[in-house]
C-alpha cells in the first residue's frame, strides 16, 4: 500500500515526467547518431566499391576480358576488402570470390544490391553480415560485381546506439530510484505538516510543526503554519475570555433585574405596589444592561481587532470642536468653567467614530466627576514627539496613583464615584480604542490640590500622528 | 401607515407587529427577503422594516432589487451589525436609515414615521412653518409670531430637525445621529442641556411650549 501512495506524490510524478522528456531526448538523439553515422558508412562504402569498380573497368579496357579476369583472380585472394565476381553475357560466373551476384536479374548498364552476408566467425558460429554490391555490364557484354561488407562500419553504429541504449536504461533506473527517494523524503516532511494540520482541525491549536533548520521552503512554510496557529490560538483565546467576561458582567445586573421583578410580583399580589412602575423599573434595568453589553462588545471587538476597523485621516481639532460643542452646555449647567484649547489643522489617521466616543467619554466623566465651580479643559495639540494627544484636565477628585492602572480595567468603579451613573467602562473603552491606534491612554494629575479641591485628573489619548 | 416587517425571527417580527399596530400602523410581516420581495412589489407601503440579515435573500440583496425596479419606498435596516462600515453598507444599497439592535420600541416608532413624513414633504423648501414657528433656510432666520430668534448654528440645525419632524416624537439617539452625526450614546445627558437652550430661546415669553418632552421617548415639536 504504500508504493501506490508514493507514486500519486507530487515529487514523484514530477520524476515521471521529467524521465519521459529525458527518453524522449535520448530517442531522438539516438536517431540522429544512427541516421547521422549509418547513412554515412552506407555512402562511404558505396564510394569505395564504385572506386575499385572503376578501376577494374580501366583494366578490361586496356587488356580486354582476360585482363579482367586475371585481375579479379590476384585481387580476390589479395587482403582486398571487396567481394568480386565476373560473369559472361548470360550470367555464369566465371572468376571471383563469390559463387552468385546477390543481385536477382541482371542490369542492361548497372544496378546496386544491399544484401547479407553469411560467413562462418572465428568461434564458429554463423553471422550474417550487412553487404553491398554494383553490378555493371561490361562494354563486351559481360557482367562485373564488385561488393563490400559494410558489417565492419556498422558495427561501430550498432556499438553505440547499444552502448546509448545501456545509458538510458541505467538513466530511468536511477531516475525512478532517485524520484523514489525524493518523493518519500518530501512526502515524509509533507506528511509531518499534514499531521500538525489536521491535529489544528481536531482541536488541538497548540499543535506545531518542526523546523528541521534547513532554512528551505518546507521550513518556510512550517514556519508560516507555526505562526497562523500562534495567532489563532490567541485570537481564540482572547475571544474566550472576552466571552467569559461578557457572562461574568451580565450576571450581576440580571440576578439584580430578576430579584426586582420577583420583589415587584410579590408586592403586586399581596394588592400592594404599582405594576406600571416595576416595569418601568425593569424596562429601566434592560436598557442600562444593554448599553454595558454594547459597550463590553465594543471594547472586546476592539481589543480582539489588531488594529481598528474604517480608518481615515481626518483633523483631530475640527472633531474635538465638535465633541466640545456637545459637551459645552452640559458642563456650564453644572457650574464648570469649560475651555478648549485646539492647536488647528492636524492630521491623525484613525476611526473618527471611536476617536469621538472616547473623547466624549473622557468628557462625560470630567463633568461628572468635578464639583460645581471647577474647571474642565479639552486640548488637543502635537507633541514635539510627533504625537496627537487628546486630552482632558478636570479640577475633580482625580484618581491616586495607585489606582490609576486599575481603574482602566473594565467594571472598576472608584469608591467616590459609585454613586455617580456609570458601569465603569468609560474608560476601558478610551484604553481599548487607544490600543487599537497604536496608541496609549496617560493618567495624570490634574492642576493639582487647591482650595480644599483638586488635585484633578489629566487623561490624554495619546495618538501615533499621520 | 401600511408596514412592512421583513424579519426572519418570528418572536421579534411579532412583537414589534404587536407594538406597531397598537401605534395605530397596519402590519404585514414577511419571513424572509424573497417573500419580502414580493410583498413589497404587491403592495403599496409606506414604510418597509427590513432586517439585515435573512435566509434566501438578505435584506441588502433585498432592497437593492427594489431599488433597482424603480420602488421607492422608505427603508429602516434593523441590524445587529452596527459598525459604520456596515451602517454605510446599507445606506448605499438604499437604506433610507438603519438602526442597531437592540432598540428602544420608541426609537423604531419615532423612525418609521419620521420616513413616512419625509416622504411626503419631498421637494426643496426654503421656508419651514410650524404653527407661529417660522424658519428661513436661506436667510438663516427664525421668528415667532413675527419675532426674531438669535440661534447659535447648532441650535438652528436642531430646530430644523424638529420643525421638519413636528408633531412626530424624535429620540435622543435620532437628533445625535442626524444633528451631530455621532452614532454613540453619551452618558450624560447632553442632548437634554442643548433642547433646555433651544426650549428657552424659542418657548420662553410665549404662553404655549412648543417643545415638548415625551416621557420614556424623546421630543416632540407642537404647533
Amino acid at each position: 500500500m504504500r508504493l501506490p501512495r508514493l507514486v500519486r506524490t507530487t515529487p514523484f510524478q514530477m520524476t515521471l515526467l521529467f524521465l519521459g522528456l529525458f527518453a524522449a531526448a535520448a530517442f531522438a538523439f539516438l536517431a540522429y547518431i544512427y541516421i547521422a553515422t549509418a547513412g554515412e558508412a552506407a555512402r562511404a562504402a558505396d564510394a569505395a566499391i564504385l572506386r575499385e569498380a572503376r578501376s577494374l573497368q580501366q583494366v578490361y579496357a586496356q587488356g580486354g576480358f582476360n585482363a579482367l579476369n586475371d585481375a579479379v583472380i590476384e585481387r580476390s585472394s589479395s587482403t582486398r576488402p571487396f567481394l568480386y565476381l565476373v560473369m559472361d553475357a548470360k550470367g555464369q560466373p566465371v572468376s571471383g570470390s563469390i559463387a552468385k551476384s546477390p543481385v536477382e536479374k541482371a542490369p542492361d548498364q548497372e544496378a546496386w544490391a544491399s544484401f547479407g552476408l553469411t560467413e562462418t566467425d572465428t568461434d564458429g558460429s554463423r553471422v550474417r553480415r550487412p553487404a553491398r554490391g554494383l553490378e555493371e555490364r561490361l562494354p563486351g557484354g559481360e557482367l562485373l560485381f564488385v561488393g563490400a561488407d559494410v558489417g565492419e562500419a556498422q558495427g561501430y553504429v550498432v556499438k553505440i546506439v547499444n552502448a546509448l541504449w545501456g545509458a538510458a536504461a541505467l538513466v530511468i533506473v536511477l531516475g525512478l530510484a532517485g524520484g523514489v527517494f525524493v518523493a518519500r523524503d518530501v512526502s515524509r516532511n509533507m506528511n509531518a505538516l499534514t499531521d500538525v494540520i489536521n491535529a489544528a482541525r481536531m482541536g488541538d491549536l497548540g499543535a506545531r510543526a518542526r523546523l528541521r533548520g534547513a532554512g528551505d521552503e518546507l521550513d518556510e512554510l512550517a514556519a508560516g503554519l507555526n505562526d497562523m496557529l500562534e495567532r489563532l490560538q490567541r485570537s481564540i483565546a482572547g475571544l474566550r475570555h472576552a466571552g467569559d467576561a461578557i457572562a461574568h458582567d451580565l450576571r450581576s445586573p440580571l440576578t439584580r433585574l430578576r430579584a426586582r421583578m420577583e420583589a415587584a410580583l410579590i408586592e403586586t399580589e399581596a394588592g400592594r405596589g404599582d405594576p406600571e412602575m416595576a416595569l418601568r423599573q425593569a424596562l429601566d434595568d434592560a436598557d442600562g444592561m444593554l448599553r454595558t453589553f454594547g459597550a463590553v462588545l465594543a471594547i472586546a471587538r476592539l481589543e480582539a481587532a489588531a488594529s481598528a476597523p474604517d480608518q481615515i485621516s481626518f483633523d483631530p481639532s475640527e472633531l474635538a470642536a465638535g465633541v466640545a460643542e456637545l459637551y459645552e452646555p452640559v458642563s456650564e449647567e453644572k457650574g464648570l468653567d469649560f475651555a478648549a484649547e485646539l492647536g488647528g489643522h492636524l492630521s491623525l489617521r484613525g476611526n473618527r467614530d471611536f476617536i469621538a466616543q472616547a473623547l466624549a467619554n473622557l468628557l462625560d466623566n470630567a463633568v461628572k466627576y468635578t464639583p460645581a465651580g471647577g474647571a474642565v479643559m479639552l486640548r488637543v495639540r502635537r507633541r514635539t514627539s510627533g504625537e496627537i494627544e487628546l486630552s482632558v484636565t478636570d479640577t475633580g477628585p482625580g484618581v491616586p496613583e495607585a489606582d490609576r492602572e486599575r481603574v482602566v480595567d473594565r467594571f472598576v468603579r472608584l469608591e467616590n464615584s459609585r454613586n455617580a451613573p456609570g458601569a465603569g467602562l468609560g474608560l476601558s473603552l478610551v484604553a481599548a480604542v487607544a490600543r487599537a491606534h497604536g496608541g496609549r491612554l496617560e493618567l495624570d494629575e490634574g492642576p493639582g490640590a487647591f482650595d480644599g479641591k483638586g488635585p484633578g485628573l489629566r487623561a490624554a489619548l495619546v495618538l501615533p500622528g499621520g | 401607515m401600511r408596514l412592512l416587517i421583513v424579519e426572519d425571527d418570528a418572536e421579534a417580527s411579532e412583537a414589534m407587529s404587536r407594538g406597531l399596530t397598537e401605534a395605530g400602523h397596519e402590519c404585514v410581516v414577511a419571513p424572509d427577503g424573497e417573500a419580502g420581495f414580493n410583498a413589497a412589489h404587491k403592495g403599496k407601503f409606506d414604510v418597509l422594516i427590513v432586517d439585515r440579515m435573512m435566509p434566501k435573500l438578505d435584506g441588502v440583496a433585498m432592497v437593492e432589487m427594489l431599488r433597482k425596479e424603480g420602488e421607492q419606498t422608505p427603508v429602516l435596516f434593523l441590524s445587529a451589525l452596527g459598525e459604520i462600515s456596515h451602517r454605510v453598507e446599507g445606506l448605499r444599497a438604499g437604506g433610507d436609515d438603519y438602526l442597531v439592535k437592540p432598540y428602544a420600541f420608541a426609537e423604531l416608532i419615532a423612525r418609521v414615521e419620521a420616513l413616512a413624513r419625509r416622504r411626503e414633504t419631498g421637494s426643496v423648501q426654503t421656508l419651514l412653518r410650524v404653527g407661529d414657528l417660522e424658519m428661513d433656510l436661506i436667510g438663516r432666520e427664525v421668528r415667532r409670531r413675527g419675532q426674531e430668534i438669535d440661534l447659535q448654528p447648532r441650535e438652528f440645525q436642531l430646530l430644523e430637525f424638529l420643525m421638519r419632524h413636528a408633531g412626530q416624537s424624535v429620540t435622543r439617539t435620532m437628533l445625535l445621529e442626524r444633528v451631530w452625526e455621532y452614532h454613540f450614546d453619551p452618558q450624560t445627558n447632553v442632548i437634554d442641556v442643548h433642547i433646555s437652550r433651544l426650549r428657552s430661546k424659542i418657548d420662553k415669553g410665549f404662553d404655549r411650549p412648543m417643545l415638548q418632552t415625551v416621557r420614556g421617548a424623546g421630543y416632540r415639536l407642537e404647533a
